[in-house]
């Protein structure tokens, strides 16, 4: 176990570096010349030679990338364009935001497809297994952003049953402790804003969490056909236990763990679509606020973004690996008695 | 006759509830979209571009279909035209992708374990972020507009089929059929171009068929933030961004285009999974991948 | 001592439903075992042995079964669902073949051991103390320390050993062993037969034990029912079966058996198809 986890460890570090060296790459084919943005747009020649000499633009190329690398290993991202802050202060302010709003999806996105993919495996093939395989179909056609404008027209605008954009309604007001709105409702012990956070974190949840919905049910339902035709659960039958004791102790915890995975990369991807669906609800976020920066070529924020969101993957991944420990104890030893393979991760699935 | 209660369980599960008329459908749709790239503003009963303010936001009739937009532009006629630029954009990032990761794949399975080692960690960190993030952090650097879209999408999505390519020549290459061809002194290259990689390939096709939608949808949502195919274009994703300010004034204008790509996407996937299941015949119905 | 049997089964037909239409695979068995008995049910692969089987225990839930099937006089075919899950594992116990596969990967051992128990209402730490000294009883050393273990800690032995414990935990009185030592090595296969025949003795239990190898039966059982194409074809007492068979299929089966010190240049007898359709040659039971 100790030997797969170092494994781990040393491969994500490898992709970590591997991050740092794209991202270089990208401020180098920067159009435009950074030591001119710098010294101004009025700057003389002279200006601009000791902006770049600042910089340290002037130096070879690998020395610029060590440079770049000891920055972004003490948190310097650069300073953004726009706001004249340190990026990663910006990100910082912004991430909870988003994470909340994963966080939301992710608990809606467990709470429908894990059932919905027990259910229509355990009824395989009746009527309800064709509606999981529709919903599934056409969780994996929407287009996100689409589908958010497409529930904001109906339960906001016409039904008027929830919030249109937003987090907070307005006139409340909530301290900021963790960044994240409705948690901090609920420290700062405001419970009607609580309840107002929530309600705006639906329609954003819902959206971000439909097209992953439907990949986590399809591999729920395809994991417990696979279970349920075991022997091991056969035999449980055959001891007396009930069809839901069956399938619900005896069955899930094995259908779960190449589930787990996916959910694990999933928490990656959501905060990826973040970039579609903040803006469309008005939240503050780092989706929208990558995308403020791309259009105002505010590039540090942008490879900070990338940088950040790529750390927050590697670390999911880490996670899953040590939730698939817990769940699957067959990984958990090195030295196998019998000639049996652990489960194989899964090979790198496309969103 | 029987064999025991396993195997008619076996033979009843792969009784599908899935008529071939739906994949019949699918196939059909999937090809109508690729017509309709190729014809798409030659059918348009109304010119795309065509800016006619008094005619503002009017609810589909008749003469209009799909209703107008806020510019009063026909929403039909764009919807018809966006087809000829989102499509082909989907096609060269998927054929540019498959590409780079079919020779990366194929050189890392057969060139030994270090070449192998580097190029895995490669496409390890493109794997190690969403595309759609990766994506517009290139798409950052080089320039926002569909071009760009399109270079960045294919630099983020050879890695997956690099990975698959991989797996699948590491698969081929072991086969009995390959060393009977390798004795009878075929060479290598040959080796590789006739007997690997046409067999290798299969899978390639059926998973490049299933990109299609999520690529689609990547391209439309780059579109729709701004970064891809720009404003008065009639990408689709560039067209519900362009509508979204009106919602409630004119929810054609957004609901239209978004049904196009869901339409598309689906129907590629039903044929992208129609084709994994006449590609390996053993995959059990409901077993999934 | 009763004289009605422990199991009797009566006229059993099971279908399955086919891509055309239910297909039958079981054609009308009869069986019967008495109180503590020990019956081999011998066949080839796809002679619906293991079917009739599990359709004791009515666990194919897709099988169309009819006749009778009476355990201790209940006619199990006719219980609703709630009372026929009472009868599993307290009733009767199955085994299967690959331990490995009957066995959960991801619960301790000590859990599914169990768990026949707390279904019932026996307490958490009753049921362990129970499920401890069974395992001790079944030869597994150190029980209490590995009631903790996961099965891939276990060799195939002693993986069998605890799929027989979670069967016979609740204390049924029929043990229903469908090829439990196939997967086993030879000498394993012995000590789990041996095993197996204690227990039986032990617990007054019977045990219909279902295999396509002559070879161990004949050690076992004191009564062997013979099927082939879903049909029982012979039955009676073993020494009666080896010493002279009377169907033809019997025959050709102990033929097929290769003996030690048997004529090495004559080549192996074989069960071929001249031995005639089963429905018309079935013999009578002795």
């Amino acid at each position: 176990m100790a030997r797969f986890l170092l494994r781990r460890l040393v491969t994500s570090v490898v992709v970590l570096a591997g991050l740092a060296v794209v991202t270089f790459l990208m401020t180098q084919v920067l159009p435009g010349d950074p030591a001119r943005t710098a010294a101004g747009r009025n700057a003389t020649a002279e200006q601009v030679a000791r902006a770049r000499t600042e910089l340290g633009l002037d130096r070879p190329l690998w020395e610029q990338f060590t440079g770049y690398l000891d920055r972004l290993l003490h948190g310097d991202l650069g300073v953004s364009v726009f706001t004249q802050r340190p990026v990663l202060d910006d990100i910082a302010a912004m991430l909870p935001s988003s994470v909340e709003l994963v966080l939301a999806a992710m608990a809606i996105n467990v709470v429908v497809a894990v059932p919905l993919g027990v259910y229509a495996a355990y009824r395989r093939g009746g009527p309800s297994d064709v509606a999981a395989r529709l919903v599934a179909l056409l969780g994996a056609a929407v287009p996100v952003f689409w589908l958010g404008l497409m529930l904001q027209l109906v339960f906001a605008a016409q039904l008027r049953l929830l919030p249109l954009t937003g987090q907070l309604a307005f006139g409340q007001d909530v301290p900021r402790i963790t960044g994240m709105t409705s948690l901090d409702a609920l420290l700062g012990g405001n419970p009607a804003a609580f309840g107002d956070a929530l309600l705006h974190l639906v329609l954003p949840a819902l959206t971000l969490a439909a097209s992953f919905v439907a990949v986590v049910a399809r591999t729920v339902r395809s994991s417990m056909i696979t279970t349920l035709d075991s022997d091991y659960i056969t035999l449980a039958r055959a001891t007396g236990a009930s069809e839901l004791r069956v399938v619900v102790r005896h069955g899930l915890r094995n259908a779960m763990v190449p589930a787990s995975t996916i959910l694990g990369m999933q928490l990656g991807w959501m905060l990826g679509s973040t970039v579609l669906v903040e803006s469309i609800f008005g939240r503050t976020g780092i989706g929208a606020h990558a995308v403020a920066a791309v259009l105002q070529n505010d590039l540090y924020t942008v490879i900070g973004t990338v940088l950040v969101i790529g750390v927050v993957f590697v670390v999911a991944n880490i996670a899953v690996d040590l939730v698939q420990l817990w769940l699957n104890p067959r990984l958990r030893r090195t030295r196998r008695r019998t000639g049996e393979p652990a489960v194989p991760a899964l090979a790198g699935v496309k969103p | 006759m029987s064999a025991g209660a396993k195997e008619h369980a076996g033979a009843r599960r792969r009784v599908l509830p899935r008529v071939p008329v739906v994949e019949r459908a699918a196939v059909t749709v999937a090809v109508a979209m690729v017509l309709l790239a190729a014809v798409g503003p030659l059918i348009a009963p109304h010119d795309p571009y065509a800016v006619d303010l008094s005619r503002s936001l009017l609810p589909p009739s008749g003469d209009h279909w799909f209703g107008t937009d806020v510019s009063g532009r026909d929403v039909l006629s764009r919807v018809l035209s966006g087809a000829r630029i989102t499509l082909p954009a989907t096609m060269i990032v998927i054929v540019t992708a498959a590409l780079i990761g079919t020779v990366v794949g194929t050189v890392a399975a057969l060139g030994g374990k270090v070449v192998d080692e580097v190029l895995m960690r490669v496409t390890d960190i493109g794997l190690s972020l969403p595309s759609i993030i990766l994506a517009l952090g290139l798409a950052a650097a080089l320039g926002s507009g569909l071009r760009s879209a399109v270079i960045a999408l294919s630099l983020t999505w050879w890695p997956g089929y690099a990975r698959l390519v991989r797996t699948l020549v590491r698969d081929v290459k072991d086969a009995e059929y390959v060393d009977a061809a390798r004795m009878l002194g075929v060479s290598r290259t040959r080796l590789v171009l006739r007997h690997i990689l046409p067999n290798a390939l299969n899978t390639l096709y059926v998973q490049t068929t299933l990109d299609v939608a999520a690529v689609m949808l990547v391209i439309s949502g780059l579109s729709f933030v701004g970064v891809g195919a720009q404003v008065p274009s009639p990408e689709w994703g560039a067209m519900i961004a362009a509508a979204a300010g009106d919602l409630t004034g004119g929810w054609w204008a957004v609901a239209f285009p978004g049904l196009a790509i869901m339409l598309t996407a689906i129907s590629f996937n039903l044929l992208g999974d129609w084709l994994r299941v006449r590609n390996d015949p053993t995959i059990r119905e409901g077993a999934g991948r | 001592m009763t004289d009605t049997p422990l199991l009797a089964v009566r006229d059993l037909r099971v279908s399955f439903p086919g891509p055309e239409g239910p297909v039958e695979v079981v054609h009308g068995v009869d069986l019967e075992l008495a109180r503590g008995a020990k019956v081999a049910l011998v066949g080839e692969s796809g002679s619906g042995k293991s079917v009739t089987a599990r359709a004791v225990l009515r666990l194919d839930a897709d099988a169309t079964l009819t006749g009778r099937i009476e355990l201790d006089g209940t006619d199990l075919l006719t219980l609703p669902p709630r009372r026929m899950r009472e009868v599993r594992g307290s009733r009767a116990g199955l085994v299967f073949q690959d331990p490995l596969a009957s066995l959960n990967p991801v619960m301790t051992i000590g859990w599914q051991i169990t768990q026949p128990l707390v279904i019932r209402g026996v307490s958490k730490k009753v049921a362990r103390r129970r499920g401890v000294e069974l395992l001790s009883r079944l030869g597994v050393r150190d029980a209490g320390r590995r009631f903790d273990d996961y099965p891939h800690q276990f060799s195939g032995g002693m993986r069998q050993r605890v799929v027989i414990a979670i069967a016979i935990v609740a204390e049924p009185a029929l043990l229903i062993a469908d090829e439990p030592t196939t997967a086993l090595d030879v000498r394993v296969q012995a000590q789990v037969l041996r095993l197996l025949h204690e227990l039986a003795d032990e617990r007054d239990m019977a045990v219909l034990l279902i295999t396509h190898d002559l070879g161990i039966v004949a050690g076992f059982a004191e009564r062997v029912v013979v099927m082939r194409h879903g049909l029982a074809v012979e039955s009676g007492p073993v020494e009666e079966i080896y010493a002279a068979p009377r169907h033809p299929y019997t025959r050709a089966l102990l033929a097929a058996v290769p003996r030690i010190g048997g004529d090495l240049s004559r080549p192996l007898a074989t069960v071929g198809p001249a031995v005639g359709t089963a429905e018309e040659e079935a013999v009578e039971p002795s």
